[in-house]
């Protein structure tokens, strides 16, 4: 079964009874998972794609009427929605200056928490807080009373000091320095996942390094850095997802607000949300082609031999 | 830095230790800090809860809030225990379904072999980073059709498959080394066996996180109790908690901190239960 995977590469047409045995072991397996995806996403998405394209009246039910033209609903979100562009670039902005430091801080973080520190169950602890904080009502008391935020002073002698950038930057930094906490506190899987990472990368490597006289520093970019690459990765896109799909989204409101107005309608709500999707596909996209694991034989080669001693 | 992370066990404290306090101490106390806003929070008083600038500490803490909810919760017509039971079931169901639903397919992806795999794994990700909001509609239409309007399954169905979920346990997979499972089936395993014995002891780290995660989506949710239900006595607590501090009456802001601690306090139990879980399996767990 497993491990088999690349072996018998040119016997693809000729389907043995292992294999079609295989198979069946793994649609059994995953036959719960589809069904739901099934039922409850892809009828449910191919659904709002047919809405896009079409107007609905909800009297007595569900009523479809003709559009004038196929991609009327798409064309007049462009035409009639002023603030989605600009509420789309924002956001992509903070995402791209969000990202990176989410990441770095996880990473920091989880290294600091993987040594052997007193108290370290303790601030273990405290740091995937975040966690259970950053979804539901606490979040919503939290932000509604300003906690979220970095007090008022510092916050206006930064817009000072960032006067002299260009307005879109400048925005965009002052908004990232507003919800810099918020940052934080959305990290808190992504610590997790960073220490996981990092408790599987072998000790050994390290003495080894330590041995032949590597510094910390050296052995953080020569080994850890390598090792994490494929975490880095999902940590990316985990934040990528949860940015772009959480409560404190502003595009999130203008979808839904337009969803729910009565001159608007739903299908136009769905138009906007497919350009959205179509968005964050395109960022995702190049999140992946920036961390992907480059085919790094040493590494793979470290790996396996550590792997199977 | 990243040095601490190799020295095997220093027994007790040392001074090369000092810098890694200066940065964790800090932070902890701002990572720290929302949990104890928050519980003080509930606790106000009526002027201070208006106070400005907010106070971060609560100076004379009072139970008004939990009386005032506790009185509007006596006044309305569906008792609450009726509410907590049906979010205990509700969150019980989804939560141990959609670990079942995901580990298993993850052991699917990550380790078999067999057709269509990696199209199923992009249609994962795309459901990943779909709008919630665009399949509302849609998902009121399929849960209509199939009948299960104002009953428990239309709280539970919905919200089982977590691509979040299969997502981070299929990578945590695919960390499991293959020799460890050959090495079972040489000594006979089935496939349910190895699922059952190696996979999910192996991923437990990964099972608590997505507990943790399919816990805080569906206790909180408030969603499927407004749109997929139409009588009292199914709608969860969650639902009812947002009714009660929504009021809009002057109390309404101390009634939902009080109602924020309330329902906060099942997370931070759960999360307190499952955290050794999540730490300290990984460093033990074989893949030395």
């Amino acid at each position: 079964m497993a491990g088999k995977k690349n072996k018998n590469p040119h016997d693809k047409h000729h389907l043995s009874r292992r294999t079609l045995r295989e198979w069946m072991y793994g649609y059994i397996f995953i036959a719960p998972w589809i069904v739901g995806v099934c039922i409850f996403f892809i009828y449910a998405m191919v659904q709002s794609l047919r809405f896009s394209f079409s107007k609905i009246v909800f009297v007595n039910g569900i009523t479809f009427q003709p559009l004038n033209y196929l991609w009327e609903n798409y064309a007049s979100v462009f035409v009639n929605e002023v603030n989605f562009p600009t509420t789309l670039g924002s956001f992509t902005m903070g995402l791209v200056l969000q990202l990176p430091i989410i990441i770095a801080f996880s990473l920091i973080i989880a290294l600091l928490l993987n040594g052997n520190i007193k108290f370290r169950s303790g601030f273990r602890m405290i740091f995937f807080l975040p966690v259970i904080i950053a979804t539901g009502p606490v979040m919503n008391q939290l932000t509604a009373q300003g906690v979220a935020s970095v007090p008022m002073m510092s916050a206006a002698s930064l817009a000072n000091l960032l006067g002299m950038l260009p307005d879109f930057l400048a925005n965009a930094l002052t908004e990232l320095f507003n919800s810099l906490i918020l940052i934080l506190w959305n990290s808190g899987i992504q610590i997790l996942i960073f220490l996981s990472g990092l408790q599987k990368v072998s000790r050994v490597m390290y003495e080894a390094a330590k041995i032949d006289g590597a510094s910390g520093w050296e052995s953080f970019w020569k080994i850890t850095l390598p090792n994490v690459r494929s975490i880095i990765l999902l940590n990316a896109v985990y934040t990528v997802v949860t940015l772009a799909t959480g409560g404190t989204n502003a595009i999130i409101d203008l979808i839904y607000n337009a969803t729910y107005t009565a001159t608007k309608g739903y299908s136009y709500g769905m138009a906007m949300s497919w350009i959205y999707t179509a968005i964050i596909a395109v960022i995702l996209l190049i999140v992946f082609l920036l961390f992907k694991e480059k085919s790094d034989r040493h590494v793979k080669y470290e790996q396996k031999r550590v792997t199977l001693r | 830095m990243a040095i601490s992370g190799i020295k095997v066990n220093p027994t007790k404290f040392n001074k090369n230790q000092i810098p890694l306090y200066l940065y964790l101490v800090p932070l902890a106390v701002v990572m720290g800090a929302p949990i104890i806003y928050i519980i003080g929070h509930a606790f106000k008083p009526m002027d201070e809860l208006y106070a400005f600038p907010p106070k971060f500490f609560v100076s004379h803490p009072s139970l008004i809030n939990f009386q005032n909810l506790a009185q509007t919760a006596a006044g309305s017509s569906v008792p609450i225990s009726r509410y907590i039971f049906n979010s205990l079931v509700v969150t019980v169901a989804v939560v141990v379904l959609s670990i079942l639903i995901s580990t298993m397919a993850g052991f699917a992806l990550s380790k078999m072999n067999f057709k269509m795999k990696n199209t199923i794994m992009e249609i994962n990700n795309v459901a990943l980073m779909f709008v919630a909001t665009a399949v509302v509609i849609p998902r009121y239409l399929t849960i209509s059709f199939t009948g299960i309007l104002d009953t428990w399954f239309a709280h539970i169905l919905p919200l089982i498959a977590m691509p979040v979920c299969l997502f981070l346990i299929k990578q945590f997979m695919d960390g499991i080394p293959n020799s460890l499972i050959e090495a079972a089936q040489l000594e006979g395993a089935g496939s349910f066996t190895i699922y059952r014995k190696i996979i999910l002891p192996m991923v437990k780290p990964a099972i608590a996180t997505g507990a943790i995660l399919a816990f805080q989506a569906v206790w909180n949710n408030v969603e499927t109790s407004n749109l997929f239900t139409s009588t009292e006595s199914i709608r969860t607590l969650a639902f009812y908690m947002n009714t009660l501090s929504g009021v809009g009456t002057v109390q309404g802001q101390g009634m939902a901190a009080a109602a924020a601690l309330i329902m906060f306090l099942p997370n931070l139990l759960l999360f307190i239960i499952m955290q050794s879980n999540v730490m300290n399996t990984m460093a033990h767990s074989g893949l030395k």
